[in-house]
């Protein structure tokens, strides 16, 4: 009895490992380190973690866990309330109907999957803020921003590899 | 055999129209919640103290270890800036004792001139010293989030201050953290003088690292290098507060260099000027 609780915890946990590493991540983004050679210019760690699990166990990681990223990223920073969940669900959507063209791809067509996909995340943000705030925002910021985060997902898939392949069960 | 295939087909687009129709839903409630910020803050904004207070404890934990492993990048860096430092510092140490004599003096001429003019002082500041949590600087918003909040008696629109100047004002508070608005953020409209010259303008951030003062009178005499200050009209933010220095003026475009880096915030101070009659709860 006690075995079967044990048991069902462990692969509960491991169900949310994914949603969990991708927060453990995004909170060290926000943390106040002098470790980023740019300054004003951070990696949009929530689109490297939310783009990795969808294209490796979009099983673990679903529609509900890319709004809770975005929702959780949201409450962090100072962008209007709904700024991110959408940019996060515009990724969910161009990745949804390419998800199976990645399957088994070498690593490189997924990164330059993720370039091409992050761009258009982040243009969308910068668009839906622009909007909001009736003013176009600094692109050249978001573009290297975006440069950033794609330059950074080689290293932090490395990391959500890591989790996936010694945590997580194999999917069934 | 033929009726279970059927019903499990059934099965399956009743799945992929209940997911998107949740997609639809989701996509509708992010615009909701903007549309929701635009026009009710007070909701919103109570909404987010609540969850800020909830989320940064979860940051807080990772402070420590992230700085910890950031720390031997910056041990290796910094090794050698020591020595020079420690250099400069004792000579600046020499000069500054003889310019502090210098300034007990003049307070005491101030106090006796003051009371022979019958001037009320200002009201005396108090101020709470807080650490940063968490930053974010890119091109969507400029903030801090730092570890003090109603349990410290901190309000919403008091200044936040470095050691070298005003870095922003408090725009959320929570129980235990606040939300920092930076000057550079886009929300961010300081009203501002040059000191030398004391033209008025407004400071506004445009999320770049470099604020533009706006709404300068036409013949103003500005120039390169030039301190701006807090002008305390409209009495959020007392006068003569350093803020930064001109750093380029192009046509209308006139730039701001702030003092304090606004990346390398470790503590902040809060500081309370008595000014509940403008601050907004």
């Amino acid at each position: 009895m006690l075995d079967d609780w044990k048991e069902n915890l462990v692969s509960y946990m491991q169900r949310l490992l994914p949603l969990i590493s991708s927060l453990v991540l995004l909170f060290i983004s926000y943390t106040p380190l002098d470790f980023f050679p740019v300054h004003n210019i951070r990696p949009a760690v929530g689109f490297v973690c939310a783009y990795y699990w969808l294209v490796h166990r979009p099983d673990l990681f679903n529609l509900v866990s890319v709004y809770f990223l975005g929702l959780v990223d949201d409450v962090i920073s100072n962008v209007p309330f709904g700024a991110n969940i959408f940019s996060m669900l515009v990724l969910y959507i161009l990745l949804n109907n390419l998800v199976r063209f990645f399957n088994g791809k070498p690593f490189v067509i997924v990164w330059y999957g993720f370039i091409v996909m992050v761009f258009v995340a982040f243009f969308t943000k910068w668009l839906v803020l622009s909007i909001y705030y009736a003013q176009f925002l600094p692109f050249s910021i978001v573009f290297f921003s975006f440069l950033f985060t794609a330059a950074v997902y080689p290293f932090l898939s490395l990391l959500l590899a890591f989790v996936q392949n010694n945590m997580i069960a194999d999917e069934e | 055999m033929k009726r279970r295939k059927s019903l499990f087909i059934h099965f399956s687009n009743i799945r992929q129209l209940a997911k998107k129709f949740a997609l639809v839903l989701l996509v509708l409630s992010a615009f909701i919640l903007m549309l929701i910020n635009k026009t009710d803050t007070i909701l919103i904004e109570k909404t987010s103290s609540v969850a800020t207070d909830i989320l940064s404890p979860m940051i807080d934990v990772f402070v420590v270890p992230a700085k910890a492993v950031a720390g031997i990048y910056d041990y290796f860096k910094e090794l050698k800036q020591v020595r020079e430092d420690n250099k400069k510092l004792r000579e600046e140490n020499r000069y500054l004792m003889g310019n502090l004599d210098r300034a007990k003096a003049l307070e005491i001429e101030n106090k006796l001139l003051a009371n022979m003019l019958n001037y009320t002082p200002p009201p005396e500041a108090k101020f709470v010293t807080a650490r940063v949590i968490a930053e974010e600087g890119d091109a969507f918003s400029h903030s801090l989030i730092a570890y003090t909040g109603h349990v410290n008696k901190v309000k919403k629109g008091q200044v936040a201050l470095s050691d070298k100047g005003v870095v922003g004002r408090i725009d959320k508070v929570g129980e235990m953290y606040s939300k920092i608005i930076l000057i550079t953020d886009i929300n961010s409209k300081i009203p501002v003088m040059v000191e030398r010259t004391r033209v008025r303008g407004i400071l506004s951030g445009d999320n770049t690292p470099y604020p533009k003062m706006i709404f300068i009178p036409l013949e103003a005499e500005l120039s390169v290098g030039d301190r701006i200050v807090t002008s305390g009209v409209a009495g959020v933010f007392p006068a003569g507060l350093p803020i930064g220095r001109i750093s380029s003026i192009e046509k209308n475009d006139v730039k701001v260099t702030t003092f304090s880096n606004l990346d390398r915030l470790e503590y902040i101070k809060l500081v309370d000027y008595n000014l509940d009659d403008v601050l907004i709860d």
